[in-house]
């Protein structure tokens, strides 16, 4: 039984130029105490799929129309706003990108952690307090004694992502949803931020749900990996998977479209052609075709996800049977194929993917 | 490339902010944006000036252009003081310079179309008029990558990348030798990143430009850069030769940055060990004393508190300002083996 499951999940919003569907059919699953990294670029659907799960995503303009997350046996779209309360920040916790806009700057962080751990805790004011000294100290923020009692804007923005990761876990969550968390901070303090909540993780045993657009972030942190792009997942598998044996057209390209920092050849990069998808206008097909050096004519038809029977899945036509004499017309550098890919294993309505 | 002439120097520049308060606007202290820093640039070349914020990049890239007055200091452009030339002379100045700028929103107007965009630079500096404008602006716009008839388009009507490279068309315009391009490719999606990357090469193959190239993503600046100056908190800390840089990078600070780049490969990131500094960037109103790195370096010592260090060369092209360096003949520390350090 996975701890948190999403399945089918559609969500789009109203906008003046029409409906903008941001995720698809989305399926995933996260297992206790695992980390997985979901990455893709703007407009992928990787925040809003995390906002749904907190139900955060503004009803309306946005509108939910279709699928369930279920979290703990509960189906978390048919929860009173009440009920969702007692479940955000002490079940499932989230930390934002922008540790400025998300602090409030008129009360102190002290008073801000404390009252997670009063409401959901049930904690007397000086038992809180205590709490949110150790949480604090746990972060590593020096002098907690005295931090406690400053605003926002005294604090660095390390130092104010360290006090929205002492926020998320002190209620001790099993899902922590960290979007973007490092992406405003310069790299040596991200180098800090990813070393933290590794440690974080390995001591309270949180599921980790790390939403980035760098690689390279992902490399580091997670052990699965979910690749998304234009609402719907593309690619899933373990982070060696992903990293030494892409099976979609877009993970490849995009691994081969980045400098490497070590690499000494400085040959030209290989980038990805074209534009990402018009949400307002989403090809019947594959919603990368228009980009896909790959492309074929079965490519305008909904594709589902091919099983590699390691956990490893790609929604893509080239592992179909059906394209396999086609495939080595279109081109001659076509990605490895493994014997063992077993077709369509399942519907795009039904899930693959299990973490 | 070593034989080739400087286009640009930098020499002993400062740019300070000053900071006022109270009724009488008092000037209580300064933004130590640019603290004294010197380096050349080669025609032809293009330099990567990396660091994190506050570091003082962008002000540096801007003071070079003359954007920002100087508070002290030169930059020679082809023999002529750039800070000191009369209104006419820094007009036809600005025909050898150009900037790219790194967020493609903010920097085109929304009112102009593109055609307009790209053809004001040609009209102010009398480059072509009526309908050679037309004819220049199309042939710039397919020397980007774009389509003639955008030229009649507006600005949001293009992604970030295709906005990037309407840009990259006007600082072209001109015809410049030199064009600062300050983080050019930070605000676009990693797909796009490398188009815009491979099309600045291309033109700098094909007009013989000399970059200043501003970034904070290393792997970027490594990737397109001939040679690499690190900046910290408003000081150049090293120069060297990109490979030479990457390879055998003398200053900590150096080491520290290159070892908290995450490398998009599971086997690489399993082997390396990395250096993690602790504390945050000190703010440039208030530097600390001596080295600016003392206080976040693992291998500091007193003199470093004391005594700012000056860049020394330890190798052809290769410079470094540390103490530490400096007393063991050269050689670089070995971070990941002061335990503190590491993780």
């Amino acid at each position: 039984m996975s701890l948190l499951e999403v399945k089918n999940l559609a969500v789009g919003f109203k906008t003046d130029d029409g409906f903008v569907s941001a995720i698809n059919g989305l399926s995933y699953s996260v297992e206790r105490g695992s980390t997985l990294g979901i990455v893709g670029e703007s407009g992928s659907g990787k925040s809003v799929s995390a906002l749904t799960i907190m139900r955060l995503v503004p009803i309306p303009p946005g509108r939910i129309d279709g699928g369930s997350i279920v979290f703990r046996d509960q189906n978390l779209l048919t929860k009173s706003e009440a009920e969702m309360r007692r479940i955000r920040g002490k079940d499932i916790a989230m930390i934002f990108q922008d540790p400025m806009t998300s602090l409030n700057p008129v009360l102190t962080v002290g008073a801000q952690i404390s009252e997670a751990v009063r409401l959901h805790l049930h904690l007397n004011k000086r038992d809180a307090l205590a709490k949110t000294i150790d949480m604090l100290r746990l972060v590593r923020i020096p002098l907690p004694e005295k931090r406690v009692r400053e605003y926002p804007h005294q604090l660095s923005g390390g130092m104010r992502q360290r006090v929205m990761i002492a926020m998320a876990l002190s209620c001790d969550p099993d899902v922590l949803i960290a979007d973007e968390p490092t992406t405003a901070l310069d790299v040596t303090i991200q180098a800090q931020i990813l070393d933290l909540m590794n440690e974080m993780q390995e001591r309270l045993g949180s599921a980790i749900v790390l939403i980035t657009h760098d690689l390279g972030v992902v490399a580091e942190t997670c052990r699965n990996v979910l690749v998304m792009y234009a609402g719907n997942l593309i690619e899933y598998g373990t982070t060696d998977q992903i990293f030494s044996a892409p099976k979609h057209p877009y993970t490849m390209g995009l691994l081969e479209s980045l400098p490497r920092l070590d690499d000494r050849e400085h040959s030209r990069l290989v980038p990805i052609e074209g534009q990402p998808p018009n949400l307002l206008r989403l090809p019947a097909g594959c919603s990368f075709a228009p980009r896909c050096k790959y492309r074929m004519p079965i490519c305008d038809t909904p594709t589902p996800l091919y099983d590699f029977s390691n956990g490893h899945v790609a929604r893509c036509f080239l592992y179909d049977e059906r394209t396999a004499g086609e495939r080595r017309l279109t081109t001659e550098s076509a990605p490895q194929i493994p014997g063992t890919a077993t077709g369509a294993l399942t519907a795009p309505s039904e899930p693959a993917v299990a973490v | 490339m070593n034989g080739r002439p400087d286009i640009l120097e930098v020499r002993d520049l400062y740019k300070y902010f000053p900071i006022s308060a109270g009724v009488f606007s008092r000037h209580i202290g300064d933004v130590k944006a640019v603290d004294g820093i010197d380096f050349s640039i080669r025609q032809g070349e293009t330099l990567g000036l990396v660091g994190e914020s506050g570091s003082g990049k962008t002000t540096a890239g801007r003071v070079v252009l003359r954007l920002l007055p100087a508070t002290k200091g030169q930059v020679i452009f082809d023999g002529h003081d750039v800070h000191t030339l009369g209104p006419g002379d820094l007009r036809r100045l600005r025909r050898e310079m150009q900037i790219i700028f790194q967020d493609p929103y903010a920097s085109l107007n929304p009112r102009m179309s593109i055609g307009a965009i790209i053809g004001e630079p040609l009209r102010i500096h009398g480059l072509a008029r009526g309908k050679d404008v037309d004819a220049r602006v199309q042939d710039l716009l397919r020397r980007v990558g774009l389509q003639p008839y955008h030229a009649n388009r507006y600005p949001h009507e293009f992604s970030g990348g295709q906005r990037q490279r309407i840009g990259i068309a006007r600082a072209l315009a001109v015809d410049p030798k030199f064009i600062v391009a300050d983080e050019p490719v930070s605000a676009l999606d990693v797909s796009i990143q490398a188009q815009v990357i491979n099309l600045m090469q291309d033109l700098q193959a094909q007009f013989g430009l000399t970059y200043l190239f501003i970034a904070h993503d290393l792997s970027v600046v490594r990737h397109i850069s001939t040679r690499v100056a690190v900046m910290y908190v408003g000081k150049i800390v090293e120069i060297a030769d990109r490979d030479d840089l990457y390879d055998n990078p003398l200053h900590p600070y150096t080491q520290a940055l290159l070892s908290a780049i995450p490398i998009p490969d599971r086997a690489v990131e399993i082997r390396r060990k990395r250096i993690i500094l602790t504390g945050d960037i000190p703010s440039p109103v208030n530097p600390p004393s001596g080295c600016r790195f003392h206080t976040r370096c693992p291998v500091a010592f007193d003199r470093c508190k004391v005594e700012v260090p000056p860049l020394q060369t330890y190798a052809p092209g290769h410079v470094a300002a540390c103490h530490w360096v400096e007393e063991h003949g050269g050689n670089a520390p070995d971070l990941t083996a002061v335990p503190a350090a590491v993780a």
